[in-house]
């Protein structure tokens, strides 16, 4: 799916200026210097071994047979950020979407993640998401802050779910963002209805 | 312009009377002109007929029913089956082309303007913005009302937070619409 109103420019706390564009076939070399250049505790709370060849294949095709909405942030053509809802296509939780960010430690504190996760949540809710979830872990709280300023909640605890890189036991916080109110007022809005009838 | 008049028909739940207050307000706040709105809903409101009767004027407008409507915008083949033969002749039909099959018994020389804009607004992302996606074509269609009043209209008309998608919806309909338009019926 095309999503229009990209590229765009993002201006960074610090004045930084960045690019800020869907990410596209061809951008699997790109992605993976990213990721193989983050320190591996960093790259311990993704799911995937994002430093592989075949991950960033499969990442690709993943978007390209829109199950994932996928922008990437680029200065000087190198990525410095990237970020991904998923959406699965069938099944009962269609509606809701998960969401991971990720975000070079050189270009970390300066609102990207609370950038690129705004334009996703936005993204998402006018493509039919009416949910969005995203895992943190406890101790991340720059993490915890961002999402809370988009809305997020905690809604659940997973006690000792990840083991950091010092083999300590922490828990995982599932939070969720139901934004299934903004276009249920639309849907009142088309309901087509007097309101004398109801 | 003397006087226009349009009517919106379709199913309960289409965003019929939206789409014509849409027009409505783009028409009287935001181009100036003279409007009135009357809507016809059935006795459920998902599902069953339902329609809107606007008139667009540059003078007062004395009586607002549309009897004999110069535009009509139909979103359901049950409103074409009722509103199809009241069509002015020489008037214009816009239909939603996936859910409206024409006929031959439309009234001598109508002017006939499908769109499929289920499916625009489904790869829009909501198949909600139907009724947008219709306004849009509307304005792109038959110019009656400015796209800047129609942008104004939309925004002003729609929940917080589903303004983009919504315009989007209106660009979709109108470039559509304008293309249809320049290509003749």
């Amino acid at each position: 799916m095309k999503l229009e109103g990209f590229p765009r420019s993002v201006t960074l706390r610090d004045g930084t200026l960045l690019t800020v564009r869907p990410t596209k076939g061809g951008d699997q070399a790109a992605l993976l210097a990213f990721y193989r250049e983050m320190p591996q505790e960093d790259r311990l709370f993704l799911k995937d071994d994002v430093t592989t060849e075949p991950w960033a294949d499969r990442f690709i095709r993943r978007i390209e047979r829109n199950e994932a909405l996928s922008l990437v942030a680029e200065t000087d053509g190198r990525i410095v950020a990237e970020a991904t809802l998923y959406r699965p296509q069938h099944g009962w939780s269609a509606h809701v979407g998960e969401l991971r960010v990720a975000v070079a430690r050189s270009h970390r504190r300066k609102g990207l993640a609370t950038a690129l996760a705004g334009m996703l949540v936005k993204l998402a809710t006018d493509q039919g998401a009416d949910k969005i979830v995203v895992e943190v872990v406890e101790n991340q709280v720059p993490a915890l802050r961002t999402f809370a300023k988009l809305g997020f909640q905690q809604e659940a605890v997973l006690r000792g779910h990840v083991r950091d890189i010092r083999g300590a036991r922490r828990d995982l916080l599932v939070l969720s963002n139901d934004v299934s109110h903004i276009w249920a007022a639309m849907e009142a809005l088309v309901a087509d209805s007097s309101p004398e009838v109801h | 312009m003397a006087k226009t008049e349009i009517r919106i028909g379709g199913l309960g739940g289409q965003g019929v009377i939206l789409c014509g207050m849409i027009i409505g307000k783009a028409a009287a706040i935001y181009d100036g002109k003279h409007a009135t709105l009357i809507q016809a809903f059935g006795p459920e409101a998902r599902g069953s007929a339902c329609s809107a009767q606007v008139t667009v004027a540059d003078q007062v407008i004395g009586y607002p029913y549309v009897k004999q409507p110069d535009v009509l915008v139909l979103m359901s083949q049950d409103a074409y089956a009722q509103f199809g033969p009241t069509l002015k002749p020489g008037g214009r039909l816009l239909y939603e082309e996936e859910l409206v099959k024409v006929d031959q018994k439309l009234p001598a020389g109508a002017l006939t303007f499908g769109i499929p804009a289920t499916r625009f607004a489904e790869e829009l992302g909501r198949r909600l913005v139907l009724n947008i996606v219709m306004a849009g074509f509307f304005t792109g269609v038959t110019g009656l009302v400015s796209t800047e009043a129609m942008e104004k209209a939309v925004k002003a008309s729609v929940p917080k937070g589903t303004e983009d998608l919504n315009m989007r919806a209106l660009r979709k309909g109108l470039e559509f619409g304008q293309s249809v338009a320049a290509k003749g019926n």
